[in-house]
């Protein structure tokens, strides 16, 4: 896997790309800016860019441009958005056109190593890695829904990791479940919440965002 | 012609008011006068305010007169009390200018419109009664002549004509005369009042800006400095975890790194919080904190505080933040051998001033600091000044208000 990195803070920068070269992980090129970014870009055609929110001269959302245009002249890319703060707002905009290839991650979330590599790895194979604080906040307003409140707790959890992008077997690790018990989980959400049951773990988080994010406007 | 009348009696019921102000005004007038002139000796100074308080206390008995009588007037309420400022009131000074013409030209006007009319009425009505008076007393109304037959009560008549065609000319013009010149001199000017409102508007526009510009800045410097370095000590600190069972050697040197980034992290947070109210500004008050920022200026600094009183403490971090700015901005590019900086509380305001020997030439804005700071003293409806001729020498000066 060829890892590009765009971050505007130095430290940060080569802490991260120490610690992805230490997992034997290929980083090809990092940025400190948006324009850097593309230029190595082009270059370089890495698999996974990693991309800061805030970057310079305005540090708003310049990260979130960069890496929309990166994956216009890469549409193969895998993008992992990392920011200092998350808002489900956003996500459910940045996932709009579709979840594949596509994460976004608190910052901090790099720390616990083995689950950003499990998120690095699910993006950059075609999957989707969403924060839970992004599904905690979608969850936290869809208290008057009557079809979620039809789940069981174990189906609200399993219903979350499927909404971070966790596949089935990810799910079942996790909640050290069988494969089958989620399966059997993940179908009686599916049937509760009057979805098309579908096992692609990327349109299966676009369609559980986009209900969550349904709830949500309607309350 | 009746209208004409209506007219004159509408301006004849405001002379016995005006005449009465003008007495009052002449009396004021010149206890103010014995009292500027004592002042001279000192004495007087016990009494200036009793004689300015008078100036203003007969000023708006004629405002409430002159309201009666059109549109009401505005006073500027009650006078500082402070000597010096109640001096430089411009209100006060208007009302002093009021007061003089009042008491001599405009006392012998309203005296002239109040006799007119009751001369006219003396002299007309005189064929009625002067033969029931005695001798001395059967005389023209200004006492000129004895009258003692039918012909000189005639004369008299006449001059009551006098008396009333002088009436119906003049009583109309010096009611307005007088009322336009109360006008002018004890309103207090709409366009003064209007552009107050639109400076205290900006003020606060500026203010709420300067505070959301305020927040920002301690937003992102919290955002991309601190939480930056938190962010790094995790991942350094989750890399060093992966690396001990594999190579210990190379996690104790992550671990290094770590804890810098931690030092760091609080280095940042430090700073973020100075930048918010420098804590040795509640520690140490004003005088102590500018002489912290002295002796760590790269330029050789004097200070002098002479604040007798704590300001708010908004107001002492801006002037602190003004002095800091200053004194970057003298180190960086005025070349100064040396800098002044003095500090005074004067009439509830502070005054800041710093001063370098460099070679001038200081412009604000070019992305200098004093922008920022312009706007937080503005925010405090104070004024800040930036003089710096070619070749030198360069003074910052500002005025707040204590706000305590």
């Amino acid at each position: 896997m060829r890892i590009m990195i765009a971050e505007d803070d130095a430290l940060l920068r080569e802490g991260l790309a120490l610690l992805l070269r230490a997992e034997q992980l290929d980083v090809v090129a990092t940025a400190g800016d948006p324009a850097e970014f593309l230029t190595a870009l082009d270059e370089h055609e890495p698999d996974v860019a990693i991309v800061d929110v805030r970057m310079p001269p305005t540090h708003t959302d310049e990260g979130i441009v960069a890496a929309v245009e990166a994956r216009r002249r890469q549409p193969e890319l895998a993008v992992l958005v990392l920011s200092a703060y998350v808002e489900q707002s956003f996500a459910t905009e940045l996932l709009a056109g579709g979840a594949a290839g596509l994460g976004y991650l608190l910052k901090e979330r790099v720390g616990r190593v083995t689950e950003f590599l499990g998120a690095l790895h699910r993006v950059a194979d075609g999957g989707t890695a969403i924060d839970p604080e992004v599904v905690a906040q979608l969850f936290a307003r869809t208290r008057t829904d009557t079809r979620l409140e039809r789940l069981s707790p174990r189906e609200r959890e399993v219903l979350a990791l499927m909404a971070e992008g966790l596949g089935n077997t990810a799910i079942g690790e996790r909640l050290v479940v069988t494969d089958g018990a989620v399966h059997k989980h993940i179908r009686s959400i599916f049937a509760k919440l009057d979805l098309a049951p579908d096992d692609s773990a990327d349109r299966r988080v676009t369609a559980v965002l986009r209900y969550l994010d349904d709830v949500r406007r309607r309350t | 012609m009746a209208r004409t009348a209506a007219g004159v009696l509408a301006a004849l019921e405001q002379l016995p008011g005006a005449l009465g102000t003008g007495l009052l005004a002449l009396g004021a007038l010149l206890f103010l006068l014995v009292a500027a002139a004592t002042s001279l000796l000192g004495v007087g100074l016990l009494v200036l305010p009793t004689a300015l308080r008078g100036v203003r206390a007969v000023a708006e008995r004629e405002r409430g007169r002159l309201g009666r009588w059109g549109p009401e007037l505005v006073g500027p309420g009650p006078l500082p009390e402070p000597l010096r400022e109640a001096l430089a009131d411009p209100a006060l000074r208007r009302e002093a200018r009021w007061l003089a013409g009042h008491a001599t030209v405009g006392l012998l006007l309203s005296a002239l419109g109040v006799l007119l009319p009751l001369y006219a009425f003396r002299d007309l009505s005189f064929p009625l009664w002067w033969w029931a008076v005695p001798r001395e007393a059967a005389t023209d109304s200004l006492a000129f002549w004895y009258v003692d037959d039918w012909g000189g009560v005639g004369l008299v008549v006449l001059l009551g004509l006098l008396w009333t065609a002088l009436g119906a000319l003049l009583i109309r013009p010096i009611a307005r005369y007088l009322a336009a010149r109360g006008r002018r001199l004890l309103d207090t000017a709409p366009s003064d009042l209007s552009l107050r409102v639109t400076q205290l508007t900006a003020t606060r526009a500026a203010a709420l800006d300067a505070h959301a510009t305020e927040l920002r800045r301690i937003e992102r410097s919290l955002h991309d400095g601190t939480q930056n370095r938190l962010v790094a000590v995790t991942v350094l600190l989750g890399a060093a975890r992966r690396a001990v069972p594999r190579d210990p050697a190379a996690a104790e040197e992550i671990l290094e790194k770590a804890q810098l980034a931690a030092e760091e992290a609080l280095a940042e947070l430090r700073s973020v919080a100075r930048g918010i109210l420098p804590p040795v500004l509640a520690d140490r008050g004003l005088a102590g904190a500018l002489s912290g920022l002295a002796a760590t200026s790269a330029v050789p600094c004097r200070v002098d505080v002479d604040v007798p009183v704590r300001c708010a403490a908004s107001v002492e971090a801006t002037a602190y933040f003004l002095v800091a700015e200053a004194l970057t901005n003298t180190a960086r590019h005025s070349g100064a051998g040396r800098a002044d900086v003095t500090v005074q509380a004067r009439d509830g305001r502070l005054c800041v001033t710093v001063t370098d020997d460099g070679t001038g030439g200081a412009v604000e804005g070019r992305g200098s600091g004093l922008v920022g700071i312009r706007r937080r003293v503005e925010a405090h409806d104070g004024t800040l000044t930036l003089t710096s001729p070619p070749g030198g020498p360069t003074t910052l000066t500002a005025e707040l208000p204590c706000g305590s």
